[in-house]
């Protein structure tokens, strides 16, 4: 077997050789790096306003809570806005996930085909609604109701840690603010699960029907675990949009300088969005700006590594579905 | 019928064809009266009439679109699950019509077990999932799971190759080991009859060997009724045929049905000698 | 020869009904779900008007665990044992449903009930100039706002959409080395907060000085925004196109770059315009990168380098917590005006994107 291997010829090439395709190539490869060009820009420029922070502030700037910018010397540690927005996300998903699993069973499993229809339009639209009128919403109608509930809550079952409220005012609080990005998901996760959902391959449903499964088995053995890659990856993605949410909360939240651990119906909490947005308005000067960048720099690692892990799932569960 | 009451036979005539073979001497399992089947306004099924005996392998034959998966699919009331079916006649199982109104259809799927043309082991399962699929999904108790994961895979003819892997992800297995697994699967549920769609129709020949053998010794214990498209399988597995046809715009209906060796050897009709013969579909 | 009606063919048509038998229920069942549905009811309706407990503790602590025991015990009625956790699942999938619905509803309703009082034909066009929060709604209007989003949304798309297509392209045509990068980096830029959009330009700004706040800027920031998604909807349209096309292209000896540019893009055009149309629905409503990047106005601005500029999202923000009535009125008028651009849009995708599937 002395046969000396073909030479490998490089079809590639040869396929681009046209010189007007080569330029061609090229200015679309260019274009298509645009956007890792924006992300390390976004890195880079925001990044670079993080050492202002740390020179004045140290590692305080991140794992503490204050907003003191005008003393001697400032202080200012955004812990309290990482922490409040992840609270908010938390409160939002908990109410977010059984709301649109649920949705998009009806829709896939349940439903007529037409009903099924228009609801799928209707969750897509509502995906399309801007935060700052959700914000508005929020702000004069969904308020008032939040108000008189959480009264409720705080009376009936104050008892329980996270119904605590001392203050008596149930305006401003994570739970209205966490509510309002639960409205922002809702639609998120959901058309990511009706489409997972709706995938389920009929011939699986076929063999659970013919095994005599009921709708619950048939969830719960067959169609959840087949598209539970691709429903916690969109719960991410509904995460990563929460985390970076700014408007809507703005209207409906207190933002406090201290850390509101869990006390969900207690005015005052915290966001880096939004804090960024409620001091831009009223910033002192270059010191307080820069913080804000650095504050904006932490909120873009924070949804970048959301994101980034929620599109490998999504991902993944695409291949495996193959 | 009033020349045969005259002469005072009250036995039940029975058509020509099906007359004079040994299985009719069997108890039926299962039969249907009269089947018609639409999808939305249109017939694609008219008048179909089969009996089952126990025990008994029916090959249901004939060319594509005649209606053969669409029949089988009423047998165990998963047609009803496709948007706009609809149908007429009925399906007799242990003396009852299957679409009576107050007959749960899970428990007749329960009875009447069915694998289907493209093997479908549930992926995110084990090899032992799988089988035990069956349980879990229709919150059925049987004790002793080893044995029961055993004795199935065992009449599927797949023990020997998974009994080590038993926790191994069930998409690991090649085609003809899937569809047998699924089998087991089927066989778990202890149905009375198994509905097969074109079991082999997406396997290698070597496959299709091994479940023909499974088919054969499944026979003995359970009523198997099996649609294929290659003529020489129905001729080794089943006891009877029909044979199914369909004119253009037309629904499909049986052309002839009766003992396998008489719809192979000595058809009555000149379609089913055609059809029997490779001449068409 | 006339074609006689045969009379014989009739009887044999009409021999057979077409029956849906399993939709025919016991009476167990209707009862049980007629019954299921109207106790809870009953009760609940009694409780609430002869008691004076809220409504919303009726309903949750009341109603929901009230309906779904009757549903189980219907379930349980009808189908036995496993029928529970159905009925639970069927209950709640519906309620879950119906809250959804219930919030839409509110939202949609509340912008016209509210939004509607202040429009009128001078809001549209006029601008904000003469106008303080207190100023009566017969003066003023939200033209400056509006020609501020077009302008901003429109240099957006002068720089995303090229750029976006390019990557499509990049990713379904040209098949680089680098298609798994580009687009785990596209997916990346898509989950970009706005706020740090505009972040980032203000940064721009901060350090070169090369332009100011105004509508360049927020273009920019929008644009962002507006890149991964045309790029990701370009992308799923591209490869739409069936491969004849392109290589018949080739086979006729068209470079690469001609069947690109003068085969697949035409033949995706209305899938690239569904793109960009979702890629300014993207944007269009979104405030944060214009608070930082545009700024706002109450005249109206024509040049992208003429400094702060107004526009719709930012006119609502800067008008909603007002103590002024008529400031909350234009605010929701604003927001009307703003969902019915944002509606069109979504509609005009949707017919669009209808048309380029039933045309295949």
């Amino acid at each position: 077997m002395s046969l000396a291997d073909p030479e490998i010829r490089d079809l590639k090439a040869a396929a681009t050789s046209h010189r007007g395709d080569r330029v061609f190539n090229r200015i679309i490869t260019v274009a298509a790096f645009t956007a890792l060009a924006v992300l390390a820009g976004i890195a880079v420029f925001l990044g670079l306003q993080t050492i202002p922070a740390f020179q004045s502030q140290g590692l305080s700037f991140i794992t503490t809570t204050a907003w003191d910018i005008n003393t001697d010397p400032p202080t200012a540690g955004i812990w309290g806005m990482l922490y409040g927005s992840v609270l908010l996300a938390v409160i939002g998903l908990v109410i977010a996930i059984p709301a649109s699993l649920l949705l998009s069973i009806f829709t896939v499993f349940l439903a007529p085909r037409k009903l099924a229809a228009g609801l799928t339009n209707l969750i897509d639209l509502m995906a399309a609604i801007p935060s700052v009128i959700l914000g508005l919403w929020a702000f004069y109608i969904l308020n008032p109701t939040a108000e008189e509930w959480q009264r409720l809550l705080n009376q009936y079952l104050g008892w329980i840690p996270i119904f605590q409220n001392a203050s008596g005012n149930f305006l401003g609080t994570p739970f209205i603010a966490g509510f309002v990005l639960a409205i922002m998901m809702i639609p998120i996760i959901t058309s990511v699960s009706r489409e997972v959902l709706a995938r389920t391959p009929p011939e699986l449903i076929n063999a659970s029907e013919s095994l005599g499964s009921s709708l619950w088995t048939m969830l719960r053995y067959v169609a959840l675990p087949y598209g539970r890659g691709g429903i916690v990856g969109g719960i991410m993605l509904g995460l990563g949009r929460a985390l970076g949410e700014t408007i809507a909360v703005f209207f409906v939240l207190k933002i406090v300088f201290e850390v509101n651990w869990y006390q969900i119906i207690e005015s005052g909490g915290g966001s880096v969005a939004t804090l960024i947005v409620s001091r831009f308005g009223e910033v002192s000067g270059e010191f307080e700006l820069s913080l804000l960048l650095a504050a904006g720099f932490f909120l873009f690692v924070l949804t970048l590594v959301v994101n980034v892990i929620a599109n490998l799932i999504v991902a993944r569960t695409g291949r495996l579905q193959k | 019928m009033s020349i045969a009451e005259s002469k005072g036979v009250d036995t039940i005539q029975t058509p020509a064809v099906t007359d004079s073979s040994p299985t009719t001497d069997r108890e039926i399992e299962m039969s249907t009266q009269d089947v018609s089947v639409w999808f939305g306004k249109r017939k694609v099924l008219e008048g179909v009439s089969i009996d089952f005996p126990k025990r008994s392998v029916t090959a249901l034959i004939g060319p594509s679109g005649c209606g053969k998966s669409t029949f089988i699919r009423t047998l165990n009331r998963l047609h009803e699950l496709i948007p706009g079916a609809a149908l007429a006649g009925s399906v007799m199982y242990e003396g009852k019509d299957i679409y009576d109104r107050d007959v749960d259809p899970v428990q007749i799927r329960l009875k009447i077990g069915m694998v289907f043309q493209k093997p479908n082991p549930f992926p995110s399962m084990t090899i032992r999932g799988n089988v035990l699929a069956g349980l879990k999904l229709s919150g059925m108790k049987r004790s002793n799971h080893d044995d029961i994961v055993e004795e199935t895979l065992r009449a599927a003819g797949l023990w020997n190759e998974v009994k080590d892997r038993l926790g191994a992800a069930a998409g690991e297995l090649s085609g003809g080991q899937a569809q047998r697994l699924v089998i087991a699967r089927a066989l778990a549920v202890q149905p009375h009859v198994l509905l097969m769609d074109e079991p082999c129709s997406a396997l290698d020949p070597a496959s299709t060997l091994k479940i023909e053998e499974t088919i054969r010794d499944l026979s003995k214990d359970v009523t198997i009724i099996i649609v294929t498209h290659n003529m020489q399988q129905a001729v080794r597995v089943s006891d009877r045929t029909a044979f199914f046809l369909a004119a253009e715009n037309e629904p499909g209906h049986v052309v002839e049905q009766g003992l396998t060796t008489e719809i192979f050897g000595n058809p009555q009709d000149q379609r089913t000698l055609d059809y029997v013969n490779g001449r068409f579909g | 020869m006339t074609t006689t009606f045969d009379p014989s063919a009739l009887p044999q048509l009409q021999q057979q009904r077409i029956e849906r038998p399993w939709r025919r229920k016991p009476p167990i069942f209707t009862w049980s779900v007629v019954l299921a549905t109207l106790i809870p009811l009953a009760i609940v309706g009694w409780i609430y008007w002869s008691t004076d407990i809220p409504g919303a503790i009726v309903m949750t602590v009341i109603y929901l665990p009230l309906q779904l025991i009757a549903s189980g015990v219907a379930a349980f009625a009808t189908r036995g044992r496993r029928g529970i956790l159905d009925s639970v699942i069927i209950v709640n999938a519906i309620g879950a449903t119906l809250f959804t619905l219930i919030v839409l509803l509110s939202v949609i309703g509340s912008l016209i009930a509210r939004g509607i009082t202040a429009i009128s034909a001078h809001f549209i066009y006029q601008n904000n100039v003469y106008v303080s929060p207190s100023t009566p709604l017969e003066y003023g209007g939200i033209g400056h706002a509006i020609l501020g989003t077009v302008i901003i949304v429109g240099i957006s798309m002068l720089i995303a959409v090229p750029i976006g297509v390019a990557t499509a392209i990049y990713i379904t045509e040209v098949r680089g080395r680098a298609v798994p990068y580009v687009r785990f980096f596209v997916q990346a830029m898509a989950g970009v907060p706005s706020v740090v959009a505009g972040l980032f330009i203000l940064t721009i700004i901060v350090a070169t000085g090369a332009f100011q706040q105004g509508a360049f800027a927020g273009g920019l920031a929008y644009a962002i925004l507006m890149l991964p998604t045309v790029a990701r909807t370009a992308e799923e349209v591209l490869k739409l196109v069936p491969e004849d096309l392109r290589t018949g292209a080739l086979a006729l000896g068209s470079t690469r770059a001609r069947t690109v540019l003068r085969v697949v893009l035409p033949a995706a055009r209305t899938g690239i315009i569904t793109a960009i149309i979702l890629g300014v629905a993207r944007v269009i409503g979104e405030t944060a990168p214009l608070l930082l990047a545009a700024g706002s106005a109450d005249a109206t601005v024509v040049n992208p380098f003429g400094g702060p500029i107004a526009a719709i999202p930012t006119y609502i923000f800067n008008n909603v917590a007002l103590p002024y009535p008529d400031a909350v009125a234009r605010a929701w008028a604003s927001a009307l005006v703003l969902i019915v651009l944002v509606s069109i849009l979504f509609v005009l995708a949707r017919v669009i994107g209808r048309g380029r599937l039933s045309s295949k």
